[in-house]
């Protein structure tokens, strides 16, 4: 009985603490935080019409420290030229899975977020970055300053990279048979791979040098390049290896390339690669 | 009775300690506002002052003073987050609009967003030296807020310099409708910075602290907007190296040249010498001038001089033409000469002999193409005052007619006040030593190697 009356008076005392104790604090006011909405420009509502809203990816030209290396010497997009990256994108890349991937491929698999780099990312030894894939979420495209939308070879450059950094993302998504890679070309890898000219890298294996940093980038670098290349182009180009040794190499590569699409994501490579192939030239002529 | 007692004693301490809890919740309040208030209220503040200057701001970005120089920039802000800017990086001095905003960094600052011309001094492959590979003209677009003096606002570069190891300060002063007005005047000054062909050959920086005098060579690289100005004199070893900014009356300089405990920054350029001075209190100065004569003058000329050894020294224009340390009037002077010759026809040798055994000392021109060489003999003095060697006419290996087309050349070499000679301290593709020889009278200067 005495533990109850005492459980009592004590449940009392918590009750009227709890509700003092409080009494005198002020009512939260209206937020401290500016909450407004940006004036969106006419460029933010398209890519908020052909990015934003259909595959939930962000585009970010304007600077912001966050997303950028500090470290380096970089500068925002000119702003006229941030569409017609966009659209080149747009038009070569996604539409390339959307119809052959299906329309929710690059919805599901997509970095969330495409930051565009005006100038050049120059690296110490001489080299260029041309793009940045990070965690699956984020590409960096450099050098949007410099497209040039009648010149052949420097909108293949620019594909070459967003193609390069999306088999990236989609490798962070799903593996490709590593094991199996890395005994093509055992040995070839390199971290001074910037030091061998192309065709030597050619003749080696490698479908161009940055291949021979690593096996990653060498997955890369051989679908990209078939991506960028159309089926004669690519033909030609193994026509032209003289070592046996390495076009067997390239072959192979080309066939792990090949089932990694079936297997993982049920794509033919093939038809990604001519569907590719006349968006470029869509967007050329 | 047990449990009773432990229900009691927790209930009393329950009780105790609620009670306790509420008395002192006010943590000592270091400031006024709340954090969140307070960010606002600068970003307000850095918003508000932007706007305040009614033509805008002024920058001399000086990136990095240890090797680069001042790049002027005009921005004029507006409230819709759009930025008018021009600069003087380059000969397109017009104004392009862009974006910038106040973010929250390490602290609130001001980023120019999208891309006009500041950020041309941040671009990795646009450097100006090899040292800054991938590094361009060390450039910073956004800039850390720390409050203002005396109507300037106080930023620092975002990054940190590598020479430093800080960040480095720079300062937005208001601009006026006339620097808008005048800012490609900064570019027409750029000239007169490099210097003009015209003027003298010799160049130094002369500092005056109101009782001593002291001179500096000057030198001065177009491309880093830099400048290095050293000690001539044994035993003071003070060197001013400088970034230089240019304005429309001439230049601004960062560090500033310290004379007489004085900082001199700003420095006006005279048209009927070329001299930039920049004057503080008290008789101080600092100029920036001409000179007629070298400031080192050495003794090098001994050596050539009567009852010495053979010595031959030999311009070769194939390695030597573009010698820097060949002046205007030489080169404009030897193309007079190759002229007059037919086109297979070109001067492919000065040659300095002295004192050889059979003919003495001599000019030799030697030319390609095929034609014969001309040598004009002649004898040597010294002027042991202005420590020249004096050239001076015998005779010519061929008729007066038939050297006619080298009087011009020939006199300069031949100057009655005589030649400064000067061996110099680098090579030109090959490791003989180079040799300079400038005329006392006129802005003539020839390069060659010792043979």
């Amino acid at each position: 009985m005495k533990i109850i009356k005492y459980n009592k008076i004590a449940v009392l005392f918590l009750t009227l603490a709890i509700f003092s104790s409080c009494s005198n604090d002020d009512q939260v006011g209206e937020s401290q935080l500016n909450y407004n909405q940006p004036t969106k420009t006419a460029l933010d509502n398209w890519i908020g019409i052909n990015y934003l809203n259909p595959y939930n990816i962000n585009v970010q030209y304007k600077w912001n420290q966050n997303t950028v290396d500090n470290s380096r010497y970089l500068f925002p997009p000119l702003v006229d030229k941030v569409q017609p990256a966009l659209e080149i994108v747009k038009k070569i890349w996604l539409d390339s899975y959307k119809t052959i991937g299906g329309p929710d491929f690059v919805k599901k698999i997509a970095p969330r977020e495409i930051v565009l780099i005006g100038g050049v990312n120059l690296n110490s030894v001489g080299t260029r970055t041309l793009g940045i894939a990070e965690g699956g979420q984020r590409v960096t495209l450099f050098e949007t300053d410099y497209i040039d939308k009648t010149n052949r070879a420097n909108i293949k450059e620019f594909i070459h990279t967003i193609q390069h950094e999306y088999i990236h993302i989609l490798n962070q998504n799903k593996p490709f048979d590593e094991k199996a890679w890395a005994v093509i070309t055992p040995v070839g890898y390199t971290a001074d791979w910037y030091n061998y000219s192309i065709p030597s890298s050619n003749e080696l294996g490698f479908i161009t040098s940055y291949a021979r940093s690593n096996i990653n980038e060498d997955f890369a670098e051989t679908a990209s390049v078939i991506l960028i290349s159309s089926k004669a182009e690519y033909a030609a180009f193994l026509a032209g290896i003289k070592s046996p040794t390495a076009l067997s190499a390239l072959k192979a590569k080309e066939a792990l390339v090949v089932k990694y699409f079936k297997e993982a994501f049920d794509m033919d490579f093939y038809a990604l690669r001519d569907e590719a192939e006349k968006n470029t030239n869509a967007v050329i002529n | 009775m047990k449990t009773q007692s432990i229900y009691r004693y927790l209930i009393i301490g329950f009780i105790a300690v609620l009670l306790a809890a509420c008395t002192n919740t006010d943590a000592e309040q270091k400031f006024d506002q709340t954090p969140t208030e307070r960010l606002n209220s600068q970003k307000n503040e850095l918003s508000d002052i932007l706007l305040s200057s009614p033509n805008g701001w002024k920058l001399v970005y000086f990136t990095n003073n240890t090797i680069l120089g001042g790049y002027t920039h005009l921005f004029k802000f507006a409230a819709n987050g759009t930025v008018e800017m021009a600069s003087d990086f380059d000969d397109d001095t017009a104004i392009y609009k862009s974006e910038y905003d106040i973010q929250l960094g390490s602290t609130m600052s001001l980023v120019f967003t999208t891309k006009n011309r500041i950020h041309l001094l941040s671009e990795s492959d646009n450097y100006p030296i090899p040292e800054l590979e991938a590094k361009g003209y060390l450039g910073d677009f956004q800039f850390l807020y720390y409050g203002q003096e005396n109507g300037e606002i106080i930023f620092k570069n975002n990054r940190v310099n590598e020479n430093t190891g800080v960040n480095g300060e720079l300062r937005f002063v208001k601009a006026t409708a006339q620097d808008w007005a005048d800012l490609h005047k900064n570019i027409d000054m750029i000239d007169n910075v490099i210097g003009d062909p015209s003027r003298p050959l010799f160049r130094l920086l002369e500092t005056n602290d109101g009782k001593t005098i002291h001179q500096f060579d000057f030198t001065f690289s177009e491309i880093t907007r830099f400048a290095e100005a050293n000690s001539v004199e044994t035993g003071y070893s003070v060197t001013y190296d400088m970034g230089i900014g240019y304005t429309p009356t001439g230049i601004v300089v960062s560090p500033a040249v310290e004379v007489g405990g004085q900082k001199l920054t700003v420095f006006t350029y005279k048209d009927s010498d070329g001299s930039f001075t920049a004057t503080g209190t008290d008789g101080v100065s600092a100029t920036i001038k001409y000179s007629t004569k070298p400031l080192v003058i050495t003794d090098d000329y001994k050596k050539l001089l009567p009852g010495q050894p053979q010595t031959v020294y030999g311009y070769i224009a194939a390695n030597l033409y573009n010698a820097p340390t060949n002046s205007a009037l030489f080169k404009d002077l030897v193309n007079k000469v190759n002229a007059t010759l037919p086109a297979t026809q070109s001067i492919a040798r000065i040659q300095l002999v002295f004192n050889n055994a059979v003919n003495g000392t001599y000019i030799q021109y030697q030319f390609n193409g095929g034609k014969a060489a001309i040598s004009h003999l002649v004898t040597t003095k010294e002027d042991a005052v202005n420590k020249t060697i004096i050239l001076t006419n015998v005779g010519w290996t061929q008729s007066a007619a038939a050297v006619a087309f080298l009087k011009d050349l020939d006199a300069e070499l031949t100057n009655p006040k005589g030649l400064y000679v000067k061996k110099e301290d680098f090579k030109i593709t090959y490791s003989n030593t180079i040799y300079t020889f400038t005329s006392a009278a006129s802005n003539f200067r020839m390069t060659s190697y010792a043979l």
